[in-house]
């Protein structure tokens, strides 16, 4: 069977893309290796700084909650930043809105949430807050491995016992006008946060937590059941292995799982990320990238891929796949007819498309509405 | 006595100046060691960790081959969780001549190193990732020892015989009555307090930082910065330590040592002003890959984790204003009898592996000044955490049936691993989980080995030094400090010094799998975190 396109990668942006072609009616693939960088999601669509109803409206056909106006958003260290289009598990304060009083709740024994770096974030900003610390009894077999008190497994004992959480919020609530929470809750869907919200009589802030992102893995999760919905074919733990081309044309998709029956598609979307993803490879000589061999815009020498300083702009982590203005493919400097590029493998190749998530967003929408008009 | 006079004055906390301070206490003396940063930031942290046979030196260097193997065989016993017995192999490659062995061979038992020459098939059993294609090897006494805990151990030694250690504290200016050193100005770079100390005799260990420590107590010695870089890879691609059977030169080393092992190193001569700030270069880092990988072939493909550089204090000969005829021996010099500047001792030169002689070369200097007569017994007293031969018999001890994460840390902190709080489930929950350091043994830290960065704590602990640099566990340890030092905003400057401090590291070896957990890194720290 030929499949109108097949996409490589099952982040953010290759799920974007297949589930805006398979609502186009065409017929779809994703290869996901697994772990995608919605894993480490902050929540923030970084660069998207307005309020897209057709971001929105996207999102919320996944029953993924989107919300964006202007003011700052809280910061896992405590730190406030400009409000970016965000899930509804990060809160957008407007301008002079922020709390006056809070009380930061955190699970005795967890590091991964950062309550006094929270606190003293707000303080600066006039926010008085108490720092408390709750023990819940089904948490307790987490403790008997050192290693489990991590944001994924607390959230899977939340599924059930966020009531109990809910209990000593409101045994410890004074006069706070806010509740600031770990982003812990709501691995499957986004009920619990909202029910959470509901119950407690005070406005309710999740704060991140160190990766896992809860809420990103939720994402992940919706998307992916969107797209199935929708007929898509999701390939979970499988891997693009080699690509077969026909002149100036892909033709097909070797994976590792489906050895023997490469996927056969008129189009194809390289969305496999930047280094940590492997979308792009390296070693002392040069910056490639690994399944098609396509050209990678990226500096030469080694010496000038990094900034000593590690809290500025790294240079490398703008390297990226080189295409065309409608994001297809360039191989030694001739365009590949029928392979778009998505996601954070352009690196910092096309600025107006933003960075991040907003990249994904943006180019995997580009990408879908160009083919779907083919 | 006052509160801030003393029988002796020790600047430099390395490994030079907390021996001294061990030694000079353990004979009675009141001793105070002034440190600018922290324990073991200068050569002492940054070698091969390497616990040299004396092999190396054998054929150029009789004497420091001697006090090699005499040291190497006091370390053994007096600093067993510090030292790990791996034995070390002398390798001779088809490029190499294999007639320098037999001299090597001969010159190692001259210098009492027993040295013995193996079938090249038993070498490669011995250590399965040595390069195949030897075709002569000799097994020598080396072994492998962690520089920072044998600094933390001299230093907690010295505290527990009475002696008083400042970090952060920087030494500005000397105190001087004629031509007698009386004592030190200093300034606090924490508190941003300064303060004076007396006593009737200061040490200069200050390593290469040592000349201008000398200049301003108005003595000149001649010194040559010469930095070494070296490699650390992620995993311990050997367990016998690989040296090149031929002239010593670059990168002909390699040192397992806890979860990695380490090549070096190179030597080049830096100007003084960049003793302070070393860098290791694209080209140093090539020729490091490259000629380690003769040694073990399996570096070629193996990830690196850092790179680094330390400053080794070579001396001149007095009478060499040159500086070509430079030793590498111990230099040990009574500024009385050198220049008459009365109260001043310098001890430098050497190398890791004497650092006890040095400090008994030293403090026997001490004690001639102040009329003291007692005997050294640091060659004979095992160091605190060392009184047990092995990390597993003293878990044993410890614990009833101890777990991983106890037995790692009975690995770095030997006897004094009694002493960490792990009674119950939140104490044991561990912080960094590629080196398997507990809440427990980090507020220990905290408590009692003087940290006051997460630096600090990296150096003491082994924290944020494994496979993810830092990534995870950085936040959750700042986290404990923050709760510690009651400060939040010192805790941010620190974490970001920490995050600096680790990218120096990495940057230089940035492709692969260092350049995508860099890439997480960022990720993490600046839009997930936002720090």
């Amino acid at each position: 069977m030929k499949l109108n396109t097949v996409i490589i990668g099952g982040g953010l942006a290759g799920l974007t893309a297949g589930i805006r072609l398979q609502k186009a009616g065409k017929s779809t693939a994703i290869i996901s290796a697994g772990q995608n960088a919605l894993h480490f999601f902050s929540g923030r669509f970084e660069s998207v700084s307005e309020s897209s109803a057709d971001f929105i409206d996207f999102f919320a056909e996944a029953g993924v909650r989107l919300h964006y106006h202007e003011g700052v958003s809280l910061m896992p260290m405590g730190k406030l930043v400009p409000s970016s289009l965000s899930l509804e598990d990060v809160s957008i304060f407007p301008e002079g809105g922020l709390p006056r009083k809070a009380l930061i709740v955190n699970f005795t024994g967890y590091h991964d949430f950062f309550s006094s770096f929270l606190a003293e974030g707000l303080e600066k900003e006039g926010c008085a807050c108490r720092i408390r610390f709750i023990r819940i009894d089904e948490m307790e077999r987490l403790r008997e491995s050192p290693s489990e008190m991590r944001s994924v497994h607390i959230a899977r004992i939340m599924d059930k016992a966020w009531e109990k959480v809910v209990q000593e919020v409101r045994v410890l609530l004074k006069d706070e006008d806010t509740v600031i929470l770990p982003q812990v809750f709501g691995l499957k869907d986004s009920h619990t946060p909202s029910l959470i919200r509901e119950r407690i009589p005070a406005k309710v802030v999740f704060a991140g937590t160190l990766p896992p992102s809860v809420p990103g893995i939720r994402t992940q999760l919706q998307l992916r059941r969107r797209y199935e919905l929708l007929g898509g074919t999701f390939l979970m733990g499988d891997e693009a292995v080699s690509a077969e081309t026909d002149g100036a044309r892909v033709s097909s998709i070797s994976t590792k799982n489906l050895q023997g029956h490469p996927l056969e598609a008129e189009h194809f979307i390289l969305a496999t990320g930047g280094f940590f993803s492997k979308g792009l490879s390296s070693n002392p000589q040069k910056v490639w990238e690994p399944l098609f061999g396509l050209d990678v815009e990226a500096l030469a020498d080694r010496n000038e891929w990094y900034d000593p300083d590690f809290l500025k702009e790294q240079p490398y982590m703008g390297f990226g796949v080189k295409t065309d203005a409608s994001l297809r493919a360039l191989k030694a400097g001739e365009i590949i007819d029928n392979l778009y590029v998505a996601g954070s493998i352009l690196g910092a190749t096309h600025p107006e498309l933003g960075s991040g998530a907003g990249l994904a967003l943006r180019s995997a929408f580009a990408v879908a509405d160009l083919i779907a008009k083919l | 006595m006052k509160a801030n006079e003393f029988d002796v004055i020790i600047i430099g906390g390395g490994i030079t100046g907390a021996g001294t301070q061990r030694d000079c206490a353990k004979r009675g003396l009141r001793t105070l060691l002034i440190e600018r940063s922290d324990i073991a930031t200068g050569a002492t942290g940054r070698n091969h960790g390497l616990l040299h046979s004396g092999a190396r030196y054998a054929v150029n260097d009789a004497e420091s081959a001697e006090e090699c193997i005499r040291e190497n065989m006091i370390l053994r016993k007096i600093a067993a969780h510090c030292v790990e017995e791996t034995e070390g192999l002398f390798i001779t490659l088809p490029e190499d001549d294999l007639e320098y062995q037999k001299t090597f061979v001969e010159r190692c038992k001259a210098a009492g190193i027993n040295a013995e020459v193996i079938d090249p098939a038993d070498a490669r059993r011995l250590e399965p990732s040595v390069n195949p294609e030897l075709i002569g090897a000799v097994k020598v006494p080396d072994g492998s020892v962690d520089p920072f805990r044998l600094c933390a151990a001299n230093m907690l030694d010295a505290k527990l015989h009475g002696g008083q250690v400042l970090l952060y504290t920087e030494v500005t200016g000397f105190i001087k009555d004629g031509d007698t050193i009386k004592g030190v100005r200093t300034y606090n770079h924490q508190t941003h307090e300064s303060g004076e100390y007396y006593a009737p005799v200061t040490v200069n260990a200050c390593g290469i930082w040592g000349q201008r420590i000398a200049e301003m107590a108005g003595v000149k010695i001649g010194m040559f910065p010469a930095k070494g870089a070296l490699l650390i890879f992620a995993h311990r691609v050997n367990n016998v330590v690989i040296n090149r059977c031929r002239k010593p030169a670059n990168a002909d080393i390699l040192v397992p040592g806890d979860t990695v092992c380490v090549i070096g190193t190179t030597s080049t001569r830096i100007p003084f002003e960049e003793c302070d700030n070393v860098r290791v270069t694209p080209d140093e880092v090539d020729l490091l890959i490259s000629e380690g990988a003769k040694l073990a072939p399996a570096l070629n493909s193996t990830r690196i984790l850092r790179a680094y550089a330390g400053v080794r204090p070579l001396v001149s000969a007095d009478n060499d204003p040159s500086g070509r005829n430079i030793s590498r021996g111990i230099v040990c010099l009574d500024h009385e009898e050198r220049d008459g500047l009365k109260g001043f001792i310098t001890i430098t030169g050497g190398k890791l592996m004497t650092y006890r002689l040095m400090a008994e070369m030293a403090t026997d200097a001490v004690c001639r000044k102040l009329g003291v007569d007692k005997k050294c017994e640091t060659a004979v007293t095992p160091l605190p955490g060392s009184e047990k031969p092995s990390y597993k018999e003293v878990a044993d001890q410890i614990w009833e049936s101890p777990t991983t994460v106890q037995k790692a840390s009975a690995g770095r902190m030997g006897t004094r691993a009694a002493r960490i709080k792990d009674n119950d489930r939140y104490d044991q929950a561990l912080i960094c989980e590629c080196e398997e350091v507990s809440v427990g043994e980090i507020n220990s830290a905290i408590e009692r080995m003087d940290v006051s960065t997460l630096t600090d704590l990296r150096r003491r602990t082994r924290v944020g030094m494994g496979t993810c640099q830092g990534e995870l566990c950085a936040c959750r340890a700042a986290g404990l400090l923050a709760k510690a030092h009651g400060c939040i905003q010192r805790e941010r400057e620190d974490l970001n010094d920490f995050l600096t401090e680790r990218w120096k590291g990495n940057f230089p070896i940035g492709w692969g799998d260092t350049l995508r957990e860099s890439e997480y890194t960022q990720w993490v720290y600046k839009h997930v975190l936002g720090v």
